[in-house]
């Protein structure tokens, strides 16, 4: 299974043109845990070689957190539609992530997101996604 | 692998030959067998096929993969050794004399990487104390039609995405062969530090004109890590062995290189490999003294700027219209050689006959404004440079000390001396700066040592953080920073803010560990301190490369990646020593553990005046000392 999840992968990169790999994701964070987030947006950066979304939510602890997301680079989200005016600060958001191999940092690979507000998502649409 | 025999078949495949094939085009990666490298990345701990020594793994071990997420590495390109293997396609152009038509360069282009020259108009490879670059610098020649590229003066960086790297002492040979619209790259990388045989890849590319690079700037942000720098203890790296690869070929090392290894670990013969071989110690630069045949060699840095290597220590000189401004001196036995080189330096940039570019009424920058007939005579007999006018001194050491009073001597009838003009009677000399404790040590010395000669004693100090010289020299700023307890206790940092350079004198010595003088009030966390002073200041030109550049006090020009690495290695050490001293060990103790193994192939000696075994003791006693880290 995991090899053909890697070989769509590879047919993805390869039909888009684009490229996602600079530091390895396998590397930072654990690929095979999940954690679901309840907050709200204080920072967007979009950017290479990786966007990332700071948010302010809970731990599991419930302790207020700051977390920052990695998502994919300015040009990869510019071709799914997503603009950096497209998220605003104070935004409400429901999330998933890998978690950070390092769980203090509070940081995590961004898998799906869901905007309370209007229902925006980005996550659960082919190619939104690295499984 | 048998290299021989790859480049015997290499050989046999490219006949019959005929030079200079057009590699031109944007070739694409066709992610097949190296679908593992170029996607989301490798496990950590997996170092199968890569020819780890015992040193290598140790590193690839200590490995905690946040350590990307530093400021400096966030834009850190691929290294030469790493990109082929990375994702995305690679653009080959040609530059060629537009008269001669003969091929200057080839220039390699990949998506998140660096523009990558190859030269092929046969210049040399730069001296070893040039600056080190990501992609490192290239030579090609054709061999038939087989493009053979060699490549020195790389940065130290990865050889997988995982911590498996490759040192700023390795080379790599690439092989590149054309056949129709698909591309062969055969790839060697040798490095005396972290392998133990060559590494060798091969990789495919196919033509493909639909294929653009597209702009890729990079941006630093915070992603919340610690601000420490990310590692792992010796054996406690948790993500080791957590992949579903055996463990015994995920080791590493050559055994893992060779088609072989499969049948062993069928047949459960195969050995979790040790290399045997401790990494091979570096020559210590102390080992090679300056002798009376020694020569001086002079490296332009930028703006103002030079390097003057092979005086002891490491000189750093600003020559211009105001005169001459040396950061050091060097050893006494070097400083008639040093002043040679200088006044001779001084007198190509400022004092050497011109061509005259105008001719007519209207010249600006000529001595009247205009030409003459008797110009060609005056600007064949200009007049002398200025002389040297100031001295400063990053710490108290004879090697950065003992040609101060040499350098410092001005000629009786000297126009031109120093800030301090002398009273009468006294004869002129540059002005000599450094922070007060230099002073206090060089004219009060301890038991058994002698006073320096008054002439060689600063004649200016500082005791506050920082210093700036009052007025520009040479059409600059100049900031002196001292930085407490790192060497010694009396360490500058000179900051040239116009030529955008920062001399570090011992604070950062890239052929050894930091030498850390504690009689003398020296600590490894002053070390560490003063090296994150100069990071906080460096910005990098372009991708954690280039811009501001840094002078060490003995060793290779760097900038912030190479100050980056030797930053990360300085923490590691620290933590580990410390770690080992909050378990109640002993020095010999400390010793006996090598918490130094992996990077003794670098910065380690076991002879000379400052050898490993010195760099633990000095650490182990600044640690014990503080009490108990982290």
């Amino acid at each position: 299974m995991r090899k053909i999840l890697l070989l769509v992968f590879a047919g993805a990169l390869m039909s888009g043109g684009t490229a996602y790999a600079h530091h390895s994701l396998a590397a930072t964070y654990h690929a095979d845990q999940e954690v679901k987030l309840d907050g709200k947006i204080i920072d967007f950066l979009f950017r290479n070689p990786h966007s990332f979304l700071q948010i302010e939510a809970p731990d599991e602890k419930g302790v207020m957190q700051r977390w920052s997301l990695e998502w994919r680079s300015s040009g990869q989200l510019g071709q799914q539609g997503i603009k950096r005016d497209t998220l605003k600060v104070g935004d409400e958001v429901v999330v998933t992530i890998n978690p950070s191999r390092t769980p203090a940092d509070h940081r995590g690979a961004l898998k799906t997101l869901h905007r309370k507000s209007d229902g925006f998502g980005w996550g659960d649409k082919p190619g939104d996604t690295i499984e | 692998m048998d290299v021989k025999r790859i480049l015997g078949l290499l050989f046999l495949a490219v006949l019959p030959a005929f030079a200079q094939l057009d590699l031109s085009g944007v070739w694409a990666d066709r992610i097949t067998e190296d679908s593992y490298e170029r996607s989301g990345g490798p496990p950590l701990g997996d170092y199968q096929g890569i020819p780890l020594n015992d040193a290598g793994r140790m590193k690839a071990d200590s490995h905690d993969h946040e350590e990307w997420s530093l400021p400096e590495f966030q834009c850190r390109p691929h290294p030469g050794p790493y990109q082929w293997r990375a994702l995305g396609a690679v653009r080959i152009s040609e530059e060629i004399d537009p008269v001669s038509r003969e091929l200057t360069a080839f220039h390699f282009e990949y998506l998140r990487s660096m523009e990558r020259p190859i030269w092929m108009d046969g210049r040399p490879h730069p001296p070893e104390y040039a600056l080190h670059t990501w992609s490192g610098f290239s030579t090609g020649k054709w061999v038939g039609n087989m493009l053979v590229i060699t490549t020195t003066h790389l940065k130290g960086a990865y050889l997988r995405r995982n911590g498996a790297s490759f040192s700023d002492k390795a080379t790599m040979m690439e092989y590149i062969t054309r056949h129709g619209d698909y591309l062969l790259v055969t790839m060697i990388v040798t490095d005396p530090v972290w392998l133990e045989e060559p590494f060798i890849q091969t990789t495919n590319y196919e033509l493909d004109p639909h294929t653009t690079l597209s702009y890729y700037p990079c941006t630093v942000s915070e992603e919340n890590i610690s601000k420490a720098v990310p590692h792992f203890l010796p054996g406690q790296n948790p993500n080791l062995g957590a992949d579903d690869i055996p463990q015994v070929g995920a080791r590493g090392g050559k055994e893992s290189t060779y088609p072989e290894f499969r049948l062993k670990l069928q047949a459960g013969t195969a050995k979790e490999p040790h290399s045997g071989l401790a990494a091979k110690m570096a020559p210590s630069r102390f080992d090679l003294p300056p002798t009376a045949d020694s020569e001086i060699k002079v490296l332009p840095v930028q703006g103002n700027v030079y390097m003057l290597i092979g005086a002891g220590g490491n000189i750093t000189a600003s020559i211009g219209r105001d005169g001459i401004l040396l950061v050091d001196s060097g050893t006494a036995a070097m400083s008639t050689k040093v002043m040679a080189k200088v006044l001779e330096l001084a007198t190509a940039l400022t004092s050497s006959p011109m061509p005259n570019h105008c001719v007519g009424l209207h010249c600006p920058g000529t001595p009247y404004g205009w030409t003459s007939p008797s110009l060609n005579a005056i600007i064949s007999s200009p007049a002398p440079p200025k002389p040297i006018r100031y001295i400063i001194n990053t710490s108290v050491d004879a090697d950065h000390t003992g040609g101060n009073e040499r350098l410092s001597a001005l000629p009786a009838d000297a126009k031109i001396v120093g800030v301090t003009f002398p009273p009468v009677g006294i004869a002129p000399g540059a002005t000599i700066i450094a922070h007060e404790n230099v002073l206090t040590r060089m004219s009060q010395p301890g038991p058994g040592e002698k006073a320096a000669p008054v002439n060689a004693q600063p004649s200016d100090t500082y005791h506050s953080d920082s210093y700036k010289l009052s007025e520009f020299f040479n059409g600059e700023g100049i900031r002196i920073i001292h930085q407490p307890a790192a060497h010694t206790d009396g360490d500058s940092m000179v900051f040239f803010r116009y030529s955008d350079v920062i001399s570090a004198g011992d604070i950062l010595n890239t052929d050894s560990y930091p030498v850390i003088d504690v009689a003398k009030g020296g600590t490894i966390q002053g070390v560490l301190d003063g090296l994150n002073k100069i990071l906080d200041i460096a910005i990098p030109e372009f991708r954690s490369q280039g811009g501001t550049l840094v002078i060490p006090g003995h060793g290779r020009l760097c900038d912030t990646g190479d100050l980056a690495n030797y930053r990360n290695m300085v923490a590691i050490m620290r933590d580990r020593i410390q770690d080992l001293v909050n378990k109640g060990m002993t020095l010999e103790q400390v010793k006996a553990a090598k918490p130094t193994m992996d990077y003794d192939g670098l910065y380690g000696s076991d002879t000379g005046p400052w050898t490993t075994s010195m760099f633990i003791e000095a650490a182990y006693k600044t640690l014990k000392k503080q009490g108990k880290g982290k």
